[in-house]
């Protein structure tokens, strides 16, 4: 299985258009909105912008991890490899493993890097560390583990592209990751509740003020875990068909 | 080395392959050649392991039973390589999923850029590579952990004839070496220098199989190619196939002295101008048109 991730990491850092995607865009939308949001508010709403924009759209962009789930696994059925990596000892599972893993890891360093912007230029507060940090890993499984699901059920990058786009711009307009969920209408703030963005964004924003509660960590990350796992199951359910087309 | 019996693929409604039986030798080069669909690539694939799901039976006879796919190097049509990473990566990548590590990977990796003539690109990313300097690569990644059967898939495909060349010596050096190869093309030509034995797949059967003289003595006719003017006695129909060809006859006969005879004495009694009179090799593809037909499959 190290084989596959060493593989794949090496991939990903000369891949300059995830680069793109996952880093340089989600700064420059960030700041491009803090700036438009805080000209001529009080400090006390500036602060507040920052602190629900920054979360907001890490939370955004890294669904967008998905594409690069998807284009993986599909060039990898394309262009034979998988039926290549069928013939060595490794054995489907780890080779699924090892494409997963890396993708957590592009992930974790996403909002590594993001929330590490927060701090260096807007000197946003870090009051619960550890619900961040918490937070993140399961945001990170729940992204993967969705992203895998839609790399089994897709049959083109064209495909999963639209797909993401529409999980991951439609669950940032209706998360309330744009915009505060309380100027929403009501159906849509009751909607939002189904979606793992709106939980994952209100959990990171009550964390970064310190006023995250216990109960209420443990039930955003329950309610991400449970998107997380649905994708994993849906992943392996799909999986053995994938392995069968993929091997002709 | 290697039985194959009664094996059967269905795909959905196709049947890939009807029941095919082999068996190969340890040490040799076996030839399976058929046309596009025939079936060559779902039984190459099986053999390799890459498709579990077959009724019937095959089975290895390795030195070490555990661990079959240790002793498979399987290269396939496509070039599965990963094309923005270096020859170096590729080698070390496959390596690691056969268990090399180390400090052997890295002889072995060595060595087999040696064999495949790419020992000064092995820091180069594939992408820049010529299509037969990634053709050699491809079955150099199936070559790091020495195996016993290595089965080849159309590895000549779109390549230069200086790449298939540097191919068919490493293919022979492979067998001086002992290993068995299995190698799947539709290039008659290359099955006829490369195999000691074939086997001829058409539509998911065997049509024919066994060592290259017999099939050639078995089936295809001894031919005189013979052009020039007023050449061929009226009756020469009688005793031969004629075939009208663009510079002249293709004559096919069991017993060709006859032949030869008659035209000989034709020619001088009739002060004949002769421009070409050559015997024409019986050629493998000749053995397999008979056998399978000259029509076009889907």
């Amino acid at each position: 299985m190290d084989a596959i991730i060493t593989m794949e990491s090496k991939k990903y850092l000369q891949d300059r258009g995830l680069l793109f995607w996952m880093i340089i865009l989600p700064i420059l939308f960030t700041v491009i909105f803090i700036s438009v949001f805080t000209s001529g508010v009080s400090d006390d709403v500036k602060t507040e912008v920052i602190t629900s924009i920054i979360p907001g759209y890490a939370v955004m962009f890294v669904f967008f991890v998905m594409i690069n789930m998807a284009e993986t696994l599909l060039n990898d059925k394309n262009s034979g490899m998988i039926a290549r990596i069928a013939s060595t000892p490794l054995s489907p599972y780890k080779y699924l493993l090892g494409k997963w893993f890396p993708n957590l890891f592009v992930v974790l360093i996403q909002i590594v890097i993001l929330f590490a912007f927060g701090k260096l230029v807007y000197d946003i507060s870090f009051g619960q560390p550890f619900a961040l940090l918490l937070i993140s890993i399961v945001l990170a499984v729940t992204v993967t583990g969705l992203g895998l699901a839609l790399a089994l059920l897709v049959n083109s990058n064209n495909m999963a592209v639209a797909l993401t786009q529409v999980i991951a711009l439609g669950g940032a307009v209706l998360g309330g990751l744009w915009m505060p969920i309380d100027m929403m209408p009501s159906f849509i703030q009751n909607f939002a509740n189904f979606l793992p963005q709106f939980w994952a964004h209100q959990a990171y924003q009550s964390a970064l003020v310190g006023e995250l509660e216990m109960i209420e960590l443990a039930k955003s990350i329950s309610i991400l875990l449970a998107f997380g796992l649905a994708g994993f199951f849906l992943a392996l359910i799909r999986y053995p068909h994938f392995l069968k087309k993929a091997r002709g | 080395m290697l039985s194959i019996q009664e094996v059967k693929k269905t795909y959905e409604k196709t049947d890939a392959l009807k029941g095919v039986s082999l068996q190969i030798e340890r040490g040799i080069c076996f030839g399976l050649v058929g046309p596009n669909g025939a079936g060559k690539s779902t039984l190459i694939k099986m053999i390799a392991s890459v498709i579990p799901d077959f009724d019937g039976e095959i089975s290895f006879n390795f030195d070490d039973p555990q661990s079959i796919k240790r002793h498979i190097g399987y290269i396939p049509q496509d070039i599965c390589l990963e094309q923005t990473l270096t020859a170096l990566d590729n080698l070390y990548f496959f390596g690691k999923l056969y268990g090399l590590k180390g400090k052997e990977l890295k002889e072995r990796a060595e060595t087999v850029l040696k064999l495949i003539g790419l020992e000064k690109h092995g820091k180069e990313k594939v992408l820049k590579f010529s299509g037969g300097m990634k053709r050699r690569l491809n079955i150099g990644c199936a070559l790091l952990h020495e195996p016993q059967l290595i089965i080849m898939d159309e590895p000549t495909v779109g390549i230069d004839p200086q790449s298939r060349l540097y191919i068919f010596d490493m293919i022979e050096a492979l067998k001086e070496e002992g290993c068995t190869i299995i190698y799947a093309s539709h290039y008659m030509e290359e099955i006829e220098r490369l195999c000691d034995e074939v086997a001829m797949i058409d539509q998911g059967v065997i049509v024919e199989q066994g060592e290259i003289d017999e099939l050639l003595k078995k089936h295809a006719e001894p031919a005189l190619f013979i052009s020039g003017d007023n050449c061929l006695p009226d009756d020469i129909g009688e005793y031969c196939t004629v075939e009208d060809r663009k510079e002249g006859y293709l004559l096919k006969a069991n017993n060709l002295l006859l032949i030869i005879e008659k035209i000989l004495n034709y020619v001088k009694e009739n002060a004949s101008q002769l421009y070409r009179f050559e015997l024409v090799q019986p050629r493998l593809e000749d053995v397999f048109i008979s056998l399978t037909g000259s029509q076009l499959r889907d």
